[in-house]
């Protein structure tokens, strides 16, 4: 975890740890309300009528989709009997700093909720591995490729609107240059090597982006070569994000045409954990991924 | 796959890896241990088995991974070793072999070896790129001694001291897979002053009944064969090298650094020798 932010939010008080970002706190916050709910042995349906919510509000706190109301977290501790004034004082600190504005927050008129989600994830990961089947990934494109991308899923869309979703990929790949940078791995098809995205001159551009970037030390490409045949990717592109904390389980983000679906249960990780790991036992070393897309740039004529 | 059944098959492959994480490994258990979260269901299980019939298991785990610190660092440093020969190397996790050598000796070589279809995903991305010394990964059992050592000499000059390292290694290796002759025949390949590292799961250390309990967890759940020896038995490993201070003692008793680290009492013994 990054010694500050990418917002630079103000360290939490008094907790003696790192600053994080607020989804990180929020679904910290979220699995700490659940766990006091279930030890207090109280449903979530009473724990929503405290707090004149529903059912699904305690889901959405508990699972750290929501922003939260201290007022809300007070009243549900109260509930579930914790009377202890340090960790009252400690949880809602913990609400207090989740709420802090988020960097892609000005964005917000293009963004889906769905992906507003992932950015905050992805820049509260500490590493990002990502099977790509189609596209270079999103924290490596340049702003030609990214273009090109763009107008593909937004034909009607206006210049403005595809300059400011330029924009904000490019505002993306600063969480690569910040101190503490994720570790950001990621098994490419070797399609995405060799389909001319925006045509040669742009793909040239970069392949040779990519190539650059591979130098950096935190940065792993791996590339499943067209002669390995079927892979265990068969299933399409998929990223696992992986938090600092202990208690954060990781999660898999799989982005369709017009959502996106979030996995964090344990068996459907493991799933995902499992064909990841066994793409990159597959797939070409980074050194001769290198080589590979060194090839590439000068086939691509 | 349990690397006895088709040890010859390994490092020649040319199918996918076998991704079997129905059933516990060791490599994974170490991982839950240390507190890692590459690690499935069936680790988890049998982890929470071991550290109930013994509960230093973590204390273990993490001393251990302290020892690697300390010896890589006394190698690299006060015994000026520049070539690191690292045998089970277990999934990545901070502080691995190549970076603390490095931050000591920029130029030191450093092959890992393992055959944890896992470890071998992380190590062959994490553990070989972008680093300032060369580094390499051979995907291998440490039963395979000769392919081991003919893969190890692209990177390694034999003619020059090396530091092979045996770290919790050794547990997987029955005495009828030789793993007295596997050593020796280790050692026996690199000159004179070079080091050997091992630590070694304690029979001396665990209670009659936690070591019944732990190797029958190890027979019903875990991949690998779960052997533990007696501190004399360790000791055998080290013939024909002289121990360095303070000899063979519990892993976090060697060369402590005062002040550091947590305090608690492991099941496992450690040294460190110099070959004669």
């Amino acid at each position: 975890m990054n010694a500050a932010g990418p917002d630079g939010e103000a360290p939490v008080p008094g907790r003696g740890k790192p600053p994080v970002d607020a989804i990180v706190l929020r679904m910290l916050l979220g699995r700490q309300l659940r766990r006091l709910r279930e030890a207090a042995g109280i449903t979530p349906e009473r724990a929503g009528d405290e707090i004149e919510g529903s059912r699904s509000k305690i889901s959405r706190m508990e699972t750290g989709k929501t922003a939260y109301k201290i007022s809300d977290v007070a009243d549900l501790l109260s509930l579930y009997g914790v009377t202890d004034k340090q960790r009252r004082a400690e949880v809602l600190a913990m609400a207090r700093h989740s709420n802090a504005p988020d960097w892609w927050r000005k964005y917000s008129d293009i963004l889906p909720g769905w992906f507003e989600t992932y950015l905050g994830l992805e820049s509260a990961a500490c590493t990002i591995r990502s099977f790509e089947i189609q596209f270079v990934p999103a924290l490596f494109q340049t702003e030609d490729y990214a273009r090109a991308v763009t107008r593909l899923g937004h034909k009607a869309a206006p210049d403005g609107e595809i300059d400011e979703r330029v924009a904000l990929c490019l505002k993306r790949q600063a969480l690569l240059s910040r101190p503490g940078p994720p570790v950001v791995w990621s098994v490419m098809d070797e399609g995405v090597l060799r389909r001319r995205v925006g045509g040669p001159a742009v793909m040239r551009a970069q392949l040779r982006h990519l190539i650059e970037a591979a130098a950096m030390p935190h940065v792993i490409f791996q590339v499943v070569p067209f002669g390995l045949g079927a892979h265990a990717g068969a299933a399409g592109s998929f990223t696992v994000l992986r938090f600092a904390e202990r208690d954060l389980p990781d999660v898999v983000y799989i982005e369709q045409l017009t959502s996106a679906m979030y996995l964090e249960q344990r068996l459907d990780v493991e799933h995902y954990l499992e064909v990841i790991n066994q793409l990159s036992g597959e797939a070409l070393p980074p050194a001769a991924t290198v080589r590979l897309m060194e090839q590439a740039a000068r086939e691509t004529l | 796959m349990t690397s006895h059944e088709a040890p010859a098959q390994r490092g020649a492959k040319t199918g996918p890896l076998p991704f079997d994480t129905s059933v516990a490994h060791q490599a994974r258990i170490y991982d839950y241990l240390l507190g890692g979260k590459d690690n499935y269901t069936a680790d988890r299980a049998a982890a929470e088995e071991l550290i109930e019939i013994w509960p230093e298991m973590i204390f273990t785990a993490r001393a251990n991974r302290a020892f690697l610190g300390r010896a890589v660092r006394y190698l690299a440093g006060e015994a000026g070793v520049r070539q690191f020969l690292d045998i089970g190397t277990g999934i990545p996790t901070a502080g691995n072999t190549h970076q603390v050598a490095q931050a000591i000796a920029p130029e030191t070589r450093v092959v890992y070896v393992d055959y944890d279809p896992i470890v071998l995903a992380h190590a062959r991305a994490l553990l070989v790129s972008g680093q300032a010394g060369a580094t390499d990964y051979i995907d291998a059992d440490l039963r395979e001694v000769g392919m081991i050592l003919s893969q190890a000499a692209k990177l390694l000059d034999f003619t020059r001291p090396v530091a092979v390292t045996l770290l919790a290694i050794l547990n997987a290796i029955p005495d009828s897979d030789g793993p007295y002759e596997i050593v020796a025949r280790l050692m026996d390949s690199v000159p004179s002053g070079s080091y050997l590292a091992i630590s070694h799961g304690g029979s001396d250390l665990l209670g009659r009944q936690a070591l019944d309990g732990l190797t029958d967890v190890a027979d019903r759940r875990i991949q690998q064969k779960v052997v533990y020896r007696t501190r004399e038995q360790v000791a055998r490993f080290f013939d024909g090298t002289d121990l360095v201070e303070p000899g063979l003692v519990r892993i976090e008793e060697w060369r402590p650094v005062p002040g550091a680290g947590e305090k608690g009492r492991s099941s496992g013994w450690c040294a460190v020798g110099r070959r004669r």
